[in-house]
């Protein structure tokens, strides 16, 4: 499947990222069409599901990682105007400091105690 | 302890929607029997004991217009600027997603489970092995 979505990027494609303003190969290292900046994980509303609400090409901010069974991490985009979500998987040199922040954000900020999970 | 901002809290509006809500569901995930009336939230969305809900609602929380009713299996967590955990829902029928308030009754060793979902990767366990 990799091999059909690479044929229909080209090597030399590139694209400017909405916040940072990097110039980014759209073309990931693992051969697939990268859909967030890999720098700083900011991606752009372009492509929606079928029958959804129309694109609104604005700016989408990482929120969160969510793990799938197979221990992939996918981060999930939510769209700074219309609110719409999606998620996105992880590419090879996506910046590691801003993946490993989102995964313990949580964490630092609890809700409640933590205090009481460590005699489990 | 959490590190919050002492301001003025906006206190939540419950947003129109059709009237005649149910006081009471049955969870589709665990079949446990539900009241409607949450702490801290107007809205309860999700099962307090396994966190799972169901496809009803579609842009604002209570307007019922989606069509799916499909289950919708906890995600992930993400953190509002002010501090509050946000649980990111995934429906397991028309893969959506969608994004709600915890409530004060929520299961929170299930949560804390979700939370630490990222962190228990075997490869990621490695890596910070190798940097320690």
């Amino acid at each position: 499947m990799s091999k059909d979505v690479s044929r229909s990027v080209l090597s030399t494609e590139t694209f400017d990222c909405v916040r940072c303003g990097l110039n980014v190969a759209a073309l990931a290292p693992d051969g697939v069409r990268r859909n967030h900046c890999p720098s700083c994980l900011h991606s752009r509303h372009v492509l929606d599901r079928e029958g959804g609400r129309p694109e609104c090409g604005s700016q989408m901010a990482p929120i969160s990682i969510a793990v799938l069974r197979n221990g992939d991490w996918m981060v999930v985009h939510r769209c700074s105007r219309c609110g719409e979500l999606t998620s996105n998987p992880i590419s090879g040199d996506d910046n590691q400091f801003i993946l490993m922040r989102m995964a313990v954000r949580p964490l630092a900020q609890p809700p409640f105690p933590l205090e009481p999970f460590g005699d489990l | 302890m959490p590190r919050r901002k002492h301001r003025r809290e906006r206190v939540q509006r419950r947003k129109a929607g059709p009237e005649g809500r149910l006081d009471a569901f049955r969870c589709v995930g665990c079949r446990l029997d539900v009241p409607a009336d949450a702490p801290g939230t107007v809205h309860r969305n999700h099962c307090p004991h396994c966190l799972t809900s169901l496809h009803l609602d579609d842009l604002t929380p209570g307007d019922r217009r989606a069509g799916c009713r499909g289950r919708m299996a906890p995600l992930s967590l993400t953190v509002r600027p002010d501090g509050e955990w946000m649980l990111i829902h995934h429906c397991v029928s028309c893969e959506a997603l969608s994004v709600n308030r915890i409530a004060g009754d929520d299961n929170a060793l299930a949560l804390l489970r979700i939370a630490v979902r990222p962190l228990r990767d075997d490869r990621l366990r490695a890596g910070l092995r190798t940097v320690t």
